[in-house]
């Protein structure tokens, strides 16, 4: 075995950071590996007992599953961004000392933590029915009313407006990262006579790399295993076109009963998501590099 | 005038995001056709009882008793994650080891694979030790840093640290652990404070873990016990009942919220190398 | 390196093998005719009143049977077939659990999944139900659970609004025709279906063609009744609903209340949408959300020459006995009392629907709680000759394939033809899967 040279401070080993990590090793055995390795197997399994790839066939020649992967991309492809965006306006907002700022930021966050909430449910039916507020503001600035629930093509942003109303834990991740920017870069901007607009974009923005990396990385993740905003609201939505590949593994496993399936469509959406996290690892390497 | 603008805006933006929060305390007095008909979240009348009826609930036990079982398992589990993601994510961050890719990748992969998936697996491996119907199969996991995203979340806030305050550390005579408790996690208090904070929310609210692996009613924590009320088939159930169970399940979690994110003040600003 | 290449392969080797390996092994405990000292878990779930009900019931046992404890487990309807699945998969279920009716087939496919309860007669008096009553709980020969209460769906009128329209029930398929024409002129629907909580879109509909054809639509024993045409007229017979305004199509339907069941429908509860059709035990929500006594039951649709053959039962509930437990005669024992004890029927009331035991309904019937819509919709049942619902047919997969067939025609995606013969096709191969 060739040695490698292990880049530690002086005078620390190559095992410390083995030692340090030794919680996780354990945890991933029993806790990654273990279920994986299961999970696995199981997803293997055909209806006679025998090992086969026959869910994966099924899967795969389903329209209906090839539907839910369509659906799950174009939710996050659509999702991700705003809410990137949405939390960082939010967390540049709540950033401030105004007096009372506290009570803003925990309002803004309460929505996170309803969660599957009634409220938000009869919220939502309040706002989407086709007698309700968004119909209404729309025919008062003129545009015809749309059935959000009842039509495909519009059923979808019903739970992209959940999930970004929602932008509560991003907004909380950045609003650390803000913490952490040193005052006395904005100070020496403005003495260089840097508008507000500039410093935001030159020395903000720049700062929170890597923060903006890793919401964009959980956010994707989370908005690829979508399951419960489209199960509670919509329900898989009309002809299927809110219905996400998490709910298709819910289905599957707790509904159908059929573990086999679950497992195999869980295979599958980690290998569409590990693809789409090496994407932005790889394309977001020049931005990140200091 | 500024200031005028900013409260404006915030005050705005405030009551969309608190909304909700307000009809559900209404509605918690409200009948069951005013729940389902009317929007406005001020209720036709007041009436205290059904705080007291949700108070108690049906069962042997009040919602006083599922508030300690919830933190009979929040507190071990927020501890447990909180330490153990620092160790782990203070090792990939600052220190090279041997396979270090390999658990990288490792790390990742936990993070990609629904938990859905997870739970049986979980469950039999539980039951096999005989370890069903405690809380240990809800809060061991976290001692083992399993929350992939807190320790992902941490190594890119310790990365964004400068290894000088390291160096600093060790000419002032710390050893690597003091280094990460006394220098660097100061630093990124603002992030460790969210991971507590959201172990904290995230464990108040779940449902699917404590149901499959619970058994006996007293050791519910108040997840499960805000969800007792609602059978499929009701036969004339009272709404407002299970919404006022869910609105006092509610207080915990915006008040540690609340708290928490006073903190975030008093964060501090990495002041350059001084002190 | 290698090193640890071989211990991650032995690893794997162990966990798969051990994943392949399914439940534990067990062996049966013959009844031995005495009651032991023991403790039993017993599982249910339900809403409040439910529980109130059955906690005080099992004080009563405790305090007439001190050598033999229950232990209680319960919660709300929410993810309980989850939990029951993975107790059930895993060999670490209750001694006596509450169950639905399709997991009947779902957990005990072949008959072997619960307790063989015929073994226990002994201890529990099965002469209390009628033979009918006692073949809902059959899988094969074997006797694995015994039906608490039977239930169908009816049909529930607002007669405020009916009265105002000047309508009387309808009786006939035709009248409920006629008065989706007359009530659609004012902007009202006297019915509602929907897809999504109930799945009463396709029940309607079956429940026609069962009257029409004689067929059954799935035999007891997972076989499909109807042929292709069958199912072309039912779902032909569902969009003529929509047409006549009878019931709101899916689209308008979930354009006004989203995902909502309609007893959350401000629809319904505002007049606009004036009938439902539901179960006799579940329909206490409806009687809630509309002022005391104005929710009626009708009458069951029969077609022109009076037949009201077509319309369907099935067990609301079952108890069932755990095949691992070690005290067969201490929980059947345990059932018989719950099932059959005229006191403990009486702490119980309705909260599991009406009993279908004799004894249990003679003691209700004697202290007056048999009353109310729950009452009037089980006698309507009882006097019309009705169809066992097969446990197949509530199977979650099979009412995915109806819903599909339902919204496809509703949304004009496909027509009649070609959504029937997808749905006979999808139905015909899953039955043919799982039929053991």
């Amino acid at each position: 075995m060739r040695s490698r040279f292990y880049r530690n401070p002086v005078g620390v080993s190559k095992f410390t950071g083995l030692i340090l990590i030794l919680p996780f090793i354990i945890g991933a055995v029993l806790f990654i590996i273990y279920p994986f390795i299961y999970s696995f197997i199981v997803g293997l399994k055909d209806t006679n007992g025998g090992l086969s790839l026959d869910n994966y066939r099924n899967i795969l020649t389903d329209s209906s599953s090839r539907r839910t992967l369509f659906v799950t991309l174009k939710y996050t492809a659509v999702l991700v961004p705003l809410k990137l965006i949405v939390s960082l306006l939010a967390a540049l907002l709540l950033n401030c000392e105004l007096k009372g700022i506290g009570i803003f930021r925990t309002a803004f966050y309460i929505p996170s933590i309803l969660g599957s909430n009634i409220a938000v449910i009869i919220m939502w039916q309040y706002l989407f029915t086709s007698d309700g507020l968004v119909n209404q503001l729309l025919k008062a600035v003129g545009i015809s009313p749309v059935g959000w629930y009842g039509d495909p093509n519009y059923a979808l942003f019903i739970i992209v407006l959940l999930r970004l109303w929602e932008f509560g834990s991003t907004m909380v991740i950045f609003l650390a990262g803000l913490r952490n920017i040193p005052k006395e870069l904005y100070d020496a901007a403005k003495v260089d006579g840097c508008g507000r607009i500039r410093a935001f974009f030159s020395i903000t923005l720049p700062q929170l790399k890597n923060i903006i990396f890793i919401n964009l990385i959980l956010q994707t993740i989370a908005a690829m295993q979508e399951f419960n905003a489209p199960y509670l609201i919509t329900g898989g939505g009309p002809l299927g076109s809110t219905r996400t590949v998490g709910m298709h593994i819910y289905d599957e496993m707790f509904r159908f009963g059929d573990e086999g399936t679950a497992n195999a469509i869980s295979w599958l959406l980690f290998a569409v998501i590990g693809i789409i996290i090496i994407l932005l690892y790889r394309f977001t390497e020049k931005l990140r590099r200091d | 005038m500024r200031k005028f603008l900013l409260y404006l805006i915030l005050a705005v933006i405030g009551i969309i995001m608190l909304y909700p929060l307000l009809w559900l305390f209404g509605a918690s007095f409200k009948s069951n056709d005013e729940i389902f008909t009317t929007i406005w979240f001020i209720p036709k009348s007041f009436d205290a009882e059904v705080y007291k009826n949700a108070w108690v609930t049906v069962t042997p036990y009040t919602m006083g008793h599922y508030f300690v079982n919830t933190f009979l398992i929040i507190i071990p589990k927020t501890v447990f994650a909180v330490l153990s993601s620092l160790l782990v994510a203070y090792g990939f961050a600052r220190f090279d080891f041997p396979l270090k890719k390999l658990f990288s990748a490792l790390l990742m992969c936990g993070m990609l694979m629904p938990s859905i998936v997870t739970i049986l697996p979980m469950y039999r491996m539980w039951s096999s030790l005989g370890l069903l119907d405690t809380y240990i199969p809800l809060t061991l996991p976290s001692l083992f840093a399993c929350e992939g995203m807190f320790v992902f979340i941490l190594i890119q806030f310790l990365k964004r640290v400068p290894k000088e305050f390291d160096e600093a550390a060790r000419i002032d005579g710390c050893g690597t652990i003091k280094t990460l408790f006394l220098v660097l996690m100061p630093c990124i208090r603002p992030a460790v404070i969210s991971i507590a904070v959201f172990t904290f929310l995230w464990t108040m609210n779940d449902f699917l873990s404590p149901l499959i692996m619970i058994q006996s009613v007293e050791k519910y924590p108040l997840s499960l016990a805000l969800r007792l009320s609602v059978d499929s088939t009701g036969q004339g159930y009272e709404q407002r009942k299970i919404i006022a169970m869910s609105v006092i399940g509610l207080i915990p979690s915006v008040a540690v919220f609340a708290l928490a994110q006073k903190k975030f003040i008093s964060g501090i600003t990495a002041g350059g190398l001084s002190g | 390196m290698k090193k640890n290449i071989l211990k991650t392969a032995a690893l794997c080797c162990i966990i798969s093998l051990s994943a392949c390996s399914d439940k534990k092994d067990y062996s049966v405990t013959m009844p031995d005719g005495t009651l032991d000292k023991c403790s039993l878990r017993f599982s249910w779930w339900g809403g409040d009143d439910r529980h109130e009900a059955t906690l005080k019931a099992i004080d009563l046992w405790n305090q007439k049977n001190p050598d033999i404890t229950i232990i209680p487990e319960y919660g709300g309807w929410d993810g309980w077939a989850e939990k029951m699945n993975s107790q059930v998969s895993s060999g670490t279920e209750p001694d006596i659990m509450q169950i639905n009716y399709d997991w009947l087939i779902s957990m005990s496919p072949d008959g072997d999944g619960f307790y063989d309860l015929d073994k226990l007669s002994s201890q529990i008096d099965l002469s209390q139900f009628d033979n009918e009553v006692l073949s809902f709980g059959r899988v094969g020969e074997k006797l694995n659970a015994v039906a608490v209460s039977v239930s169908g769906r009816s049909l529930f009128y607002n007669s405020e609004v009916f009265s105002r329209m000047g309508a009387d029930y309808p009786e006939t398929w035709s009248d409920l025709i006629a008065l989706g024409n007359k009530f659609g002129e004012s902007g009202l629907y006297p019915l509602d279906l929907d897809i999504q909580s109930g799945g009463t879109a396709w029940y309607l509909a079956v429940v026609y063609i069962q009257q029409q054809t004689g067929r059954q639509f799935i035999t007891p024993n997972g076989e499909l009744g109807f042929t292709v045409e069958d199912i072309k007229a039912a779902l032909s017979f569902y969009k003529k609903l929509e047409d006549s305004h009878v019931i709101r199509t899916v689209r308008t339907r979930t354009d006004e209340d989203g995902n909502a069941a309609l007893y959350q429908s401000s629809e319904f509860i505002g007049g606009r949408v004036a009938g439902v059709l539901e179960w006799g035990s579940a329909v206490g929500k409806y009687e809630s959300v509309l002022p005391d006594g104005i929710l009626e039951a009708g009458p069951l649709l029969t077609d022109e020459k009076g037949c009201s053959d077509g319309w369907m039962i099935k067990p609301s509930l079952l108890y069932a006995v755990s095949k691992r437990t070690k005290h067969p005669d201490e929980a059947a024992a345990f059932i018989n009392f719950m099932l059959n004890d005229e006191k403990c029927a009486d702490i119980l009331g309705t909260t599991r629907g009406i009993p279908a035991s004799r004894s249990a309904e003679s003691a209700l019937e004697k202290s007056g709680s048999l009353k109310g819509l729950a009452k009037e919709c089980n006698d309507i049942l009882e006097r019309s000759e009705t169809v066992t619902i097969s446990p197949y047919m509530e199977l979650s997969r099979m009412k995915e394939f109806y819903n599909t067939a339902i919204e496809s025609v509703s949304y004009g995606t496909a027509d009649v033809d070609s959504a029937a013969k997808q749905m006979f096709s999808s139905v015909n191969n899953y039955l043919e899967k799982i039929r053991k």
